[in-house]
């Protein structure tokens, strides 16, 4: 039986993903057409209004800026980039083990939690400064300003997948005489993996913001420097350029947290669309 | 005599929002060893919370329970219980699924799926060890519930309503295995059910309980020789069986009835 399904499923595998693809595309026209639209009325405006380029450039100066300094951005790209990636993991190293903490016991939970939010009030653009005083020039205030940013949506979605677990599951387990530990490995920690990535979706995006704030404050590489820098000059073209490609990280980021879910819990989606008849 | 299960005077009262509410008042219930034994009562009579505390996931008001001729508390592990919900775990194929419990115990990887692979025909789930739970019908979810029961080897099953997401037709087919099966693994199964017809198919003795609060009001020895099948419904004695049963059932939800 499973022979013969396997031989029907063989050669529609070939003509599902080009499907799949199809559908995708399908799914980005209408913020490409968006995007294409609104681009096309700026630069119309900026002709018509004869608008000069250090108040506001016209998307085809940005578009020139973005390939005449293409080396020059990509230097600073490189530099924002490791700051987010190391920033970022370190926030998921440190909120998942938080989680996981908050989760097993109610005492910690109790005393770990109110920190935790506490934490997100800190005035970034205050503390930053001290940052600097306290651990250096280099990689590293960034690093935290990024982590800073970014562990709270992952502590809290993976607080709630961990509390979400069925409690019959839980049950279930204890009837087959499992502990406390094989509880949390085996059905808490898989329960919580979809709102993980929940988290981790929104703190990679918030984690490019937090790395521009931790170049303002001090620094002498990544684009948020660079437009730091650039602004004064009347390179306000170059301004542009450096915040299209942070859009590009933050969109690509995303995703690729995204394409990584997909490969991680493909259960997930799967049992998606019953959840949703269910409801 | 020592029983595998026997409960005296057993008694659970919950506390609902701050006031109490009896849901079992003196269960007296026994299972002989490698004992067919069914409980049939109305919705909500407690036979679910029954189930919990002999598996051990709940813990009697008053009464004396005991497992083997062994009081105790300790029960959680030692007995097998499928629940309402198949529950099994999406991230997890059929065979994972079925291996939890051998897992838990610390069997080996090796030794777990050379056990499970033994009886996965006997389940109807051979070549569909890789499958997950979303891509199975109900009633292959459900064996696959029940091979992660048996596979974890205890020797008491307590079955909540099993077959109650299947036609028919799929419950008469799995009647006749888990006959089959039980007959071949000497296990005791206390099985709830609302289906008169499959308690008297399946079982040595049928328990009738009371509204709640529930205790036992009837117990009746089905007598019809084995090997039973459906077609049997019709024999005399069956019928007999039936109506006897049916009277003990409709008496009790008159007798509510009347309270209410
Ligand atoms: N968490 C709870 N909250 C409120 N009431 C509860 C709870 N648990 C049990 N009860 C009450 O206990 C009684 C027994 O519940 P139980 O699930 O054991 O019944 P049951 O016989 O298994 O019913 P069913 O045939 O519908 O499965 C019910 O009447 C219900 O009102
Ligand atoms: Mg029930």
């Amino acid at each position: 039986m499973s022979a013969e399904m396997s031989r029907r499923a063989a050669p529609s595998t070939k003509r599902r993903w080009i499907e799949a693809a199809d559908e995708r595309a399908r799914r980005w026209l209408p913020a490409l057409a968006i995007a294409l639209g609104i681009l096309a009325i700026w630069e119309a405006l900026v002709w018509a209004l004869d608008v000069q380029t250090w108040l506001l450039p016209a998307p085809s100066d940005i578009g020139i800026a973005l390939y005449q300094d293409a080396s020059l951005l990509w230097t600073h790209t490189r530099a924002t980039l490791s700051e987010i990636v190391v920033g970022f993991g370190l926030a998921l190293a440190c909120g998942v083990g938080l989680a996981a903490a908050i989760g097993l016991s109610r005492t910690l939970e109790r005393a770990i939690y109110p920190f935790v939010i506490a934490s997100q009030t800190i005035p970034i653009i205050v503390i930053a400064p001290m940052l600097l005083i306290w651990v250096g020039y280099g990689l590293a205030p960034k690093v935290i300003v990024v982590a800073l940013i970014s562990f709270f949506p992952i502590v809290v979605n993976m607080v709630d997948g961990l509390k979400s677990v069925d409690r019959d599951m839980v049950s279930m387990m204890r009837t087959l005489g499992a502990s406390r530990w094989q509880v949390f490995f085996k059905a808490q920690a898989p329960t919580s993996l979809p709102y993980l990535f929940s988290g981790a979706r929104v703190a990679v995006a918030v984690s490019v913001i937090g790395a521009v704030i931790g170049e303002w404050v001090g620094s002498s590489e990544g684009l948020g420097y660079l437009m730091l820098r650039s602004k004064p000059q009347f390179l306000t073209e170059r301004v542009f350029a450096a915040i299209a490609i942070l859009s590009a990280l933050g969109v690509g980021l995303f995703a690729t947290v995204g394409a990584v879910e997909r490969l991680a819990i493909p259960w997930w989606r799967a049992t998606r669309g019953q959840r949703a008849n269910e409801i | 005599m020592r029983y595998a299960i026997q409960t005296i005077g057993l008694s659970k009262t919950l506390t609902l929002e701050g006031r109490p509410l009896d849901v079992l008042r003196g269960v007296d219930f026994h299972a002989n060893d490698g004992e067919f034994v069914s409980i049939i009562g109305p919705s909500g009579c407690g036979k679910s919370t029954l189930l919990n505390i002999i598996a051990g996931l709940d813990s009697p008001t008053s009464g004396v329970l005991s497992l083997h001729g062994r009081a105790g508390s300790a029960r959680l592990g030692s007995v097998g219980y499928m629940q309402q919900k198949d529950l099994l775990m999406p991230w997890r194929s059929v065979l994972d699924n079925a291996v939890l419990g051998l897992e838990i115990q610390g069997v080996s990887r090796r030794e777990a799926v050379s056990r499970a692979s033994e009886h996965l025909g006997r389940f109807g789930l051979d070549g569909f060890e890789a499958s997950y739970p979303h891509e199975l019908s109900g009633g292959m979810r459900q064996r696959a519930a029940f091979l992660r029961t048996v596979l974890a080897g205890q020797d008491v099953f307590l079955l909540d309503e099993p077959f109650g997401a299947l036609d028919a037709l799929s419950r008469s087919q799995i009647h006749r295995w888990l006959t089959g099966l039980w007959e071949s693994m000497n296990k005791t199964i206390v099985l709830v059910t609302h289906d008169v017809d499959e308690a008297i198919l399946l079982s040595d003795r049928v328990y009738v309980m009371t509204a709640r609060p529930g205790s036992m009001k009837t117990v009746q020895r089905i007598d019809i020789a084995r090997p039973r099948s459906a077609d049997m419904v019709t024999t005399p004695r069956f019928v007999d069986l039936k109506s006897a049963l049916l009277t003990s059932i409709r008496e009790d939800a008159h007798a509510h009835e009347i309270a209410v």
